[in-house]
């Protein structure tokens, strides 16, 4: 088995987020950020197919230098290596131009096998990054796996579908999104995690040492743009307390399940 | 000249088309109307059946059927290269999408190909003043509603979440299903389906009522769902339940699961988390049941019902018993 190439993002706690109206723009001061949860299940699956069919696990993330600590948590997991790719010039992509740019990445880094996605992520939440991905490094694409099965060369999967699921194969390389929740990821291992703090050294790339056209990453390569932030008014709740012994509680939820008919 | 056009993508299920095909139809109708542009459904398959009438009457003035026998189950693959190849003679304005799990596999593969700009999960579609299309996406667990532009190329894609527009009859003059025959020669797909497990499910986006069961009450699944039925509501879950395998993926709320937009949802021993917030924030009226009082899910109720579902459930069979 050749590298397995896992795409992992940071993304802020969402109940840290708070929106301004005011100034139109998200606070993000003081916001604790994590792994984003469906890629920690696409590590934990890559350690696995890793630990049956041998083969590298590289974590490929893009941002800000900051980012290089949530990283060491993936590598204390198990992961051989991970890579960064931080520049100004990629700031302000939409899903194409990251896209382009981790195509670019994963061209470089090269020799490999699968390459693993989160289902989606927690801020962005469009998913579309996984397919974008397979069409610009022209691989097969299999969305929504929650089981993986590496046979030689030959790749099985259960993808969901409206209604059930799939069972798909294809041959390698190839790209796969991962069910958000499909296994329990595996906690940091202490002894690797202070070794990943102290001598690990995270690879980072900027748009010089990718072959990419600056151009066509972040801002500049981007074909949509965010026109405006608008709070987003769902139903305000009323937030009624209903006290009393169970049989009065029940009560009135009989009451409001007869007003609804 | 010929009017622009706003392309939606009519998705099959294999006999029908999927409702959110035709409820984004409905809405293609409202801004072509708004922007002066005809609104064309697009369906792949090996027949088109009955199911371009179908689609004319729920607002497309037009239907394309793009023809062969290749196409008759989707693959990502064939499909991306037949519409590529026939947006591209085209060039529509806009593209819609359902953002299903066959959509949302589609529009990037395709919306890559086209280098054109793509917006996910789309809760309000509307065209700004300069004519584009402007894709409302709720963020950072519904705080905010973003909209979203293509500026850059054609055609203008979004995916659009079910169960966001409803799906409405309109009356036609004459519309017409143009058949392309396409005559594909083999399929270009790497990825084969080895077998395949679908149920048929009620589509919980639409359920009217909806009674959902969480962590807190994983050992009284069959009262709840029993409860469901006496009350005549939808059984929903929550993802953990889902993810333990002990209901159907077609039931789980969320944003990985279903949004609803029932009028009364009634919530068992559910926390709260970040993903269940968006299934529920269509919901007329929530009522939560949770031993928690610190429980996320209280500050998301209307009703906030601290106490043991345990306690509560057989009450409530009885209650719905009696009626």
């Amino acid at each position: 088995m050749r590298n397995i190439i896992v795409c992992t993002k940071i993304v802020p706690k969402a109940e840290d987020m708070n929106f301004d109206p005011e100034t139109k723009t998200m606070k993000r001061s003081g916001v604790e950020n994590q792994i984003n949860e469906a890629d920690k299940n696409a590590i934990e699956l890559s350690l696995k197919i890793k630990e049956k069919n041998g083969g590298r696990v590289v974590l490929l993330s893009m941002g800000p230098p900051f980012f290089e600590q949530y990283l060491k948590i993936g590598i204390a997991m198990g992961a051989d290596d991970a890579i960064l790719l931080s520049d100004r010039l990629f700031a302000g992509a939409d899903t194409f131009a990251t896209s382009a740019t981790l195509a670019a990445a994963i061209r470089k880094i090269g020799d490999y096998d699968l390459v693993l996605c989160g289902e989606e992520t927690s801020d962005g939440g469009t998913g579309q990054v996984p397919s974008q991905l397979a069409e610009l490094l022209d691989l097969p694409q299999m969305l929504f796996v929650s089981e993986v099965d590496v046979d030689g060369n030959n790749l099985k999967a259960k993808r969901t579908i409206k209604g059930g699921y799939e069972i798909v194969e294809s041959g390698m390389p190839a790209i796969l999104s991962i069910e958000l929740g499909i296994n329990q990821p595996r906690f940091p291992d202490f002894k690797r995690k202070r070794w990943a703090d102290k001598e690990f050294s995270l690879t980072i790339w900027s748009a010089s040492s990718l072959e990419i056209k600056p151009e066509l990453t972040g801002t500049s390569g981007s074909y949509t743009i965010v026109k405006r932030l608008t709070e987003y008014f769902t139903h305000q709740r009323q937030r009624i307390s209903v006290e009393g012994t169970a049989e009065q509680q029940a009560n009135k939820i009989m009451e409001i399940l007869r007003e609804y008919g | 000249m010929n009017r622009k056009e706003i392309w939606v993508y009519l998705e099959r299920n294999p006999e029908e088309i999927e409702d959110v095909s035709l409820e984004i139809l409905g809405r293609a109708k409202e801004l072509g109307k708004k922007s002066d542009m005809s609104v064309v459904g697009v369906m792949l398959g090996k027949e088109p059946g009955n199911l371009g009438d179908i689609a004319l009457k729920h607002g497309a003035d037009k239907v394309i059927f793009l023809k062969d026998s290749l196409l008759e189950s989707y693959s990502t693959e064939d499909y991306t290269k037949a519409l590529f190849e026939i947006i591209n003679k085209r060039m529509p304005e806009i593209f819609l999408l359902g953002a299903t799990y066959q959509g949302r596999d589609l529009a990037g593969r395709l919306s890559a190909r086209l280098r054109t700009g793509l917006t996910a999960n789309v809760v309000s579609l509307d065209i700004d003043t300069d004519g584009y299309l402007l894709s409302g996406v709720p963020g950072y667990g519904s705080k905010v509603l973003a909209e979203i532009i293509c500026v850059r190329n054609k055609p203008q894609m979004s995916t659009v979440r079910p169960g966001i527009f409803s799906k409405k009859l309109i009356p036609i003059k004459a519309g017409i299903v143009e058949v392309l025959d396409l005559d594909l020669q083999g399929s270009v797909s790497r990825v084969r389906v080895v077998s395949r497990k679908v149920e048929k499910h009620p589509d919980l986006s639409r359920a009217e009522k909806v009674i959902i069961a969480g962590n807190g009450v994983e050992g009284n699944l069959d009262m709840v769902a029993k409860m469901a039925d006496i009350f005549g509501a939808r059984l929903g879950v929550s993802r953990p339940i889902a993810d333990k395998g002990k209901a159907s993926r077609e039931l789980q709320v969320g944003s990985t699961g279903y949004s609803l937009n029932a009028k009364l949802v009634l919530i068992f021993g559910v926390s709260g988390a970040e993903h269940f917030l968006p299934g529920i924030a269509n919901c007329q009226t929530v009522i939560s049941i949770n031993m928690d009082r610190e429980s996320d899910i209280f500050e998301y109720s209307d009703y906030c019902v601290v106490a043991d579902a345990s306690k509560i459930i057989p009450i409530l069979l009885r209650e719905g018993g009696d009626r």
